[in-house]
């Protein structure tokens, strides 16, 4: 069977989400936002509870597991790379995540567990397989960096929302149907 | 004739490492060429090809190939006729503190004190050094294989008592189960097995470090290695997990006599492999090997 490869505008809706089948392939354009960090994760879900205010809107964002450095020159952030990161360790908290923020896109490597692939199906979302090792060309399709939020964060913890311009293509890996390729390939 | 000098290993150890980061070892190259030529699920194709394209990409450009560098780890065999002008250990921390302060793009703070969970650029034991001694010889010879979390995190070791082969290869399946899609896919993988707790997993981690497709010399364990290497990817993960038959380029085993304990010790390298080595001769040669 031929794979389906889509040109999609990000953050990606909950529409577009479902019109996707797990094995198809993805080029993103549009805006994300990455991080790799699990005290991020655990900051945001203190944000759901009241503790603090969000540092930036994440409701229906594109949240991937991606760590990047980028500095500050000319008054303007250059981000130098930018890679995904294991997601499998972010599995006990992302479920509240995917429902609290209705994440319609997450991703990184590695994939998602039972519950978390159930969170993507309630509110229609997906998790896309970035290829790892793959920096020098995730690299090439930034072209912006929006914001930057918690800076009191180590570099790759921080949540950075990057303009992206054909990204990928990645791999949808979870649907917005309940189907997991890391369940049929048994790898988790 | 002064020896092996300090600045020689200070600045060796530390472009060890930098070029490491930048392309992948042209044996890892020819395996994910031979995978993407037997693959047989397209997506994993796709991905296989992506891999390739990828390190082309980070090589042509000198740019990092993964965003983890890992922490730098030095396996150093020293020969009996080495002779040394400086202090060695102290070389490869100053090699590796100058590199943090000079490398373009810049290395993210990896390197976590365990007990805190404080991340930097530098802690008690790092860079990570093993010292082997190797009779009759005029150099030492350094390979530097970082460690990153992705590979890093899914190692293990289990002790049995007098297990047959079975029950050895059912363990490092497991391992390999447990490890999934985790390890970036495919992994080489390296079993040691016997001697002691801690020399099976030298063992283990220099199995890794063992060129794709050469063998064991002995053949009792290369055939353990085919049957390895063949159950691994009958797993079906494939490449980065989502299914396909490449899941490793490469099952090395080694092992060590022992008493009737006997340990066995599983690790990966995910599949960008990272690995460069240099020998440092008494004369102030300084040879490249890869």
């Amino acid at each position: 069977m031929a794979i389906t490869t889509h040109r999609l505008t990000f953050p990606l809706t909950a529409e577009s989400a479902r019109s996707l089948r797990a094995g198809d392939m993805v080029i993103m354009s549009g805006e994300i936002v990455v991080t790799a960090g699990l005290p991020t994760h655990h900051r945001l879900i203190g944000c759901l509870n009241g503790v603090e205010p969000m540092p930036m809107d994440l409701n229906g964002a594109s949240v991937f597991h991606l760590g990047s450095y980028s500095e500050e020159k000319d008054g303007t952030l250059q981000l130098h790379y930018i890679n995904p990161t294991t997601s499998t360790r972010f599995n006990a908290l992302m479920p509240t995540l995917i429902s609290g923020f209705n994440w319609h896109a997450v991703g990184g490597k590695g994939g998602l567990d039972r519950p978390c692939v159930e969170a993507l199906r309630q509110v229609g979302g997906v998790y896309l397989s970035f290829l790892g090792g793959g920096a020098a060309l995730h690299t090439q399709a930034i072209r912006r960096v929006i914001e930057v939020g918690w800076s009191d964060m180590l570099m790759h913890y921080r949540l950075v929302r990057l303009q992206v311009e054909d990204m990928g293509p990645v791999t949808v890996a979870i649907d917005a149907h309940g189907v997991s390729l890391y369940e049929i390939s048994g790898a988790t | 004739m002064t020896g092996i000098g300090f600045d020689t290993i200070k600045r060796v150890t530390a472009d060890l490492y930098d070029r490491s980061l930048r392309f992948i070892p042209a044996d890892s190259k020819v395996a994910l060429r031979k995978a993407d030529g037997i693959e047989t699920n397209e997506t994993a194709r796709h991905t296989l090809q992506t891999m390739i394209r990828s390190a082309e990409a980070a090589e042509q450009s000198w740019r990092f190939v993964c965003s983890d560098s890992g922490v730098p780890v030095y396996v150093i065999k020293v020969g009996t006729q080495a002779r040394f002008s400086g202090n060695v250990r102290q070389a490869i921390v100053e090699g590796f503190a100058d590199l943090v302060a000079s490398i373009q793009p810049p290395l993210l703070p990896h390197v976590t004190n365990p007990l805190t969970l404080e991340r930097g650029h530098s802690g008690r034991h790092m860079p990570i050094v093993t010292f082997d001694m190797v009779d009759d010889c005029d150099f030492i010879d350094i390979t530097c294989s970082p460690k990153a979390l992705g590979s890093g995190r899914w190692s293990a070791m289990e002790i049995f008592s007098f297990p047959d082969l079975p029950t050895i290869e059912a363990y490092v399946l497991d391992v390999v189960r447990k490890a999934g899609s985790q390890p970036c896919p495919p992994v080489v993988v390296g079993v040691g097995i016997g001697g002691t707790f801690d020399y099976a997993c030298k063992l283990a981690k220099e199995a890794t470090l063992r060129p794709i497709g050469q063998p064991h010399p002995e053949a009792m364990v290369a055939a353990m290695e085919e049957r390895l290497l063949a159950a691994v990817n009958r797993t079906g993960f494939g490449p980065m997990g989502t299914g396909g038959d490449s899941t490793a380029t490469a099952v090395h085993v080694d092992y060590a006599a022992g008493h009737g304990f006997t340990p066995v010790a599983v690790t990966f390298n995910c599949w960008i492999n990272r690995r460069t080595r240099a020998r440092l001769f008494n004369d102030g040669r300084v040879e490249i090997i890869e």
